[in-house]
């Protein structure tokens, strides 16, 4: 899960990016409004965290203009104006939800949470797919209740095919969703990675559906 | 028109005046056309007097003789008020001659009272004539043919004086009538003049309770050049006022996200680090925080005390609340059900008005089960509450509160349950924000079970 972090205090952004990277997302961030822009602009991320008081351009004009180019990432706002008129300002420029500074970071990590589930049509925290369970709030996946152990890198491939369960993904996708950035985008590792998780994973639920990518299936692939 | 009014003052002094001066002016014209009449009426006596005089000392007659000419008929008629009458002054032997309607009686003699002769040598005076009646004489003396040293007569002549009075009664009566009319026109008019005169400051009156009521922003109209000052003045007090709320509220805001910011990154710093230093510093940042949310809630109420004339319809600012709510609770499918009718307005500010609605509904939100409702009702004028109140009730589905836990939130807007954030300080801000409009919020058991809030406000 890729998540994009605008905030122009230097500290609270720093803090917001260990806390979510912390958590297994991979986190972008940006200090002023126009890089934030571009970012949202150009980048596909599951959810982004987004400053209204920003330098060079304010949170709610980049909003709007998101949307109006039928960007449709969710969109949380973080802002130190908590007036219902600025809580219904920023909903009405096509937020998902509304964070009041100062906050914990615990609540703004289960709003992120609660916007990735939502965004890939879950309803609870925990996902379910055939033996495997992920519990998106304390980042732990078990098979048949056993509990596997994962690394990061592991925890969020794995993370975000179940999210997106019984779908292809692509190799890009994966790329694009994964990684921050400015990491080195070479989607062998993504094989490599895949491979690691099918050797953890008791059952074989991965499957790879050739000249397309990989697909999440509660039925485990045949032979 | 009451006692201390303009119009009361401009009204009486008018009126006084009035009064004053219409009793004077008649007593003069009175008292000119009495003596007119008077004068006029001697006139005829004087000219009578000197044409029986003439007509009967003529030169070289031994004595007097009666006038040849009549004169005036009623000389003829006994006691008709009008005789005259020759009286021999020197020569006590002669005859006395007198008009056939004085038969036997005579006249009495101005100069015999001692009075003084005019300028053309006539005395005059005011006595009872035979039948009592009273008598307007004239008196001439003089000789046979105006010579000297030859005897004198008195030749009188006497016209009824209440002749005189009837006709000088008559005209006072018409003079006092037609005055009567004028005094109560001029004062008629008076009035007129003071409405018609005040009605800029009726037109002030009614635009000023125009902005009140927030029908009007500023004072309109075309006003007279007196008061024209007042009305700009005003309007820029209006409009002075409204941009200190602003500025206010913006320095507010903008203090707001001076400190929030801060204390996010100190809060956040301090929970990781798990020392007591960083337990001490995370609970003395909440405290902060906390303060900080109060005092600024507080601060913007304050910058509002007496803005006069907002109004706000209540219905525009529930449809992007209920829309941000739902939004905000999607995940728990909370549906918040409105009935508000399309006339209700706020007397106060919008934000106040989103704030009261907004903090209410997302408390219900958090703790309801499937459904919030709002219900927006407008009492109307009666007597016992002289203005309109808008009446709103937000209920949930929730598990609601004991009547210990409602007393104890009403009374100090105490957060009762950590996990669900704000709660407490929101339901503070609502009860304080209603009190600073003279209305008041209160808790109640819903008829779901859950937790119902009556908030009274002032309406338009």
């Amino acid at each position: 899960m890729r998540v994009l972090v605008v905030e122009d205090d230097k500290d609270l952004n720093r803090q917001l990016v260990s806390a979510l990277a912390d958590s297994g997302y991979a986190v972008d961030s940006a200090a002023d409004g126009e890089q934030g822009y571009f970012l949202g602009d150009t980048e596909p991320y599951d959810v982004i965290i987004l400053d209204i008081g920003l330098p060079k351009m304010d949170g709610i004009s980049i909003l709007e203009q998101w949307r109006r180019a039928d960007r449709k990432m969710p969109v949380i706002i973080l802002t130190a104006r908590d007036r219902w008129s600025d809580k219904v300002a920023g909903m009405d420029a096509g937020a998902d939800d509304y964070l009041a500074k100062p906050f914990h970071m615990e609540e703004l990590l289960a709003r992120v949470r609660a916007q990735v589930r939502r965004a890939s049509g879950h309803a609870k925290a925990e996902i379910e797919c055939g033996p495997l369970r992920l519990d998106t709030k304390s980042a732990r996946v078990t098979c048949n209740g056993q509990q596997i152990k994962l690394t990061s890198h592991e925890y969020r491939l794995l993370a975000y095919l179940m999210h997106h369960n019984g779908r292809v993904v692509s190799r890009t996708e994966l790329v694009e969703h994964l990684y921050e950035q400015d990491f080195d985008r070479d989607s062998n590792t993504i094989e490599v990675f895949i491979g690691r998780l099918r050797k953890k994973i008791p059952v074989d639920l991965i499957q790879t559906v050739r000249g397309l990518g990989y697909r999440l299936s509660e039925v485990p692939e045949q032979g | 028109m009451r006692f201390n009014s303009l119009a009361f003052r401009l009204f009486t002094t008018a009126a006084a005046w009035t009064l004053l001066v219409l009793p004077i002016a008649g007593f003069i014209i009175y008292g000119l056309y009495r003596d007119d009449v008077q004068a006029s009426f001697d006139g005829q006596l004087q000219k009578l007097v000197n044409a029986i005089t003439v007509d009967s000392m003529g030169v070289g007659q031994g004595a007097p003789s009666a006038p040849t000419n009549l004169y005036e008929p009623l000389f003829e008629v006994t006691h008709s008020g009008w005789y005259w009458q020759i009286t021999p002054l020197d020569d006590k032997s002669a005859a006395r001659l007198v008009s056939p309607s004085l038969a036997t009686a005579s006249l009495p003699s101005p100069a015999a009272s001692g009075i003084a002769a005019d300028a053309t040598g006539a005395r005059w005076m005011t006595a009872k004539g035979p039948k009592g009646e009273p008598l307007r004489l004239v008196e001439v003396i003089d000789t046979l043919g105006h010579e000297a040293h030859t005897p004198r007569y008195s030749i009188i002549v006497a016209g009824p004086q209440d002749w005189l009075d009837h006709l000088v009664a008559n005209f006072r009566y018409r003079l006092t009538t037609a005055l009567a009319l004028a005094g109560i026109g001029l004062v008629a008019v008076t009035l007129f003049q003071v409405r018609f005169g005040l009605l800029p400051l009726r037109q002030i009156e009614g635009g000023l309770a125009a902005i009140r009521s927030g029908a009007a922003t500023t004072l309109k109209g075309e006003l007279p050049a007196e008061i024209e000052p007042l009305q700009s003045e005003l309007n820029a007090l209006i409009r002075s006022n409204q941009d200190i709320v602003d500025r206010a509220r913006t320095q507010v805001g903008n203090l707001a996200h001076a400190l929030k910011t801060p204390l996010a990154v100190i809060t956040n710093e301090a929970r990781g680090e798990k020392t007591g230093l960083g337990a001490k510093v995370a609970e003395q940042a909440q405290i902060m925080s906390e303060s900080v949310k109060h005092y600024l809630d507080r601060a913007r109420m304050a910058a509002r005390v007496n803005v006069i004339g907002r109004v706000t319809p209540v219905a525009p600012v529930l449809g992007p609340l209920v829309r941000t709510l739902e939004r905000i609770h999607q995940e728990k499918k909370v549906k918040i059900e409105v009935t508000c009718p399309p006339d209700a307005r706020f007397q106060g500010e919008r934000q106040d008005l989103e704030e009261m609605l907004g903090n209410l509904l997302d408390n219900a939100c958090k703790w309801a089960r499937r459904t919030v409702k709002l219900a927006v009702e407008v009492t109307p004028q009666t007597g016992r509450a002289p203005r309109r109140r808008l009446a709103i009730t937000v209920a949930d589905d929730g598990p609601g509160l004991t009547d210990e836990q409602r007393a104890r939130i009403g009374r100090r807007g105490l957060r009762l349950d950590e996990t669900k954030p704000g709660s407490g300080l929101g339901l503070s801000i609502v009860m304080d924000l209603a009190q600073s409009y003279r209305g008041s919020c209160e808790l109640a058991r819903g008829p779901e079970g859950g937790l119902a809030v009556h908030l009274d406000l002032p309406a338009v």
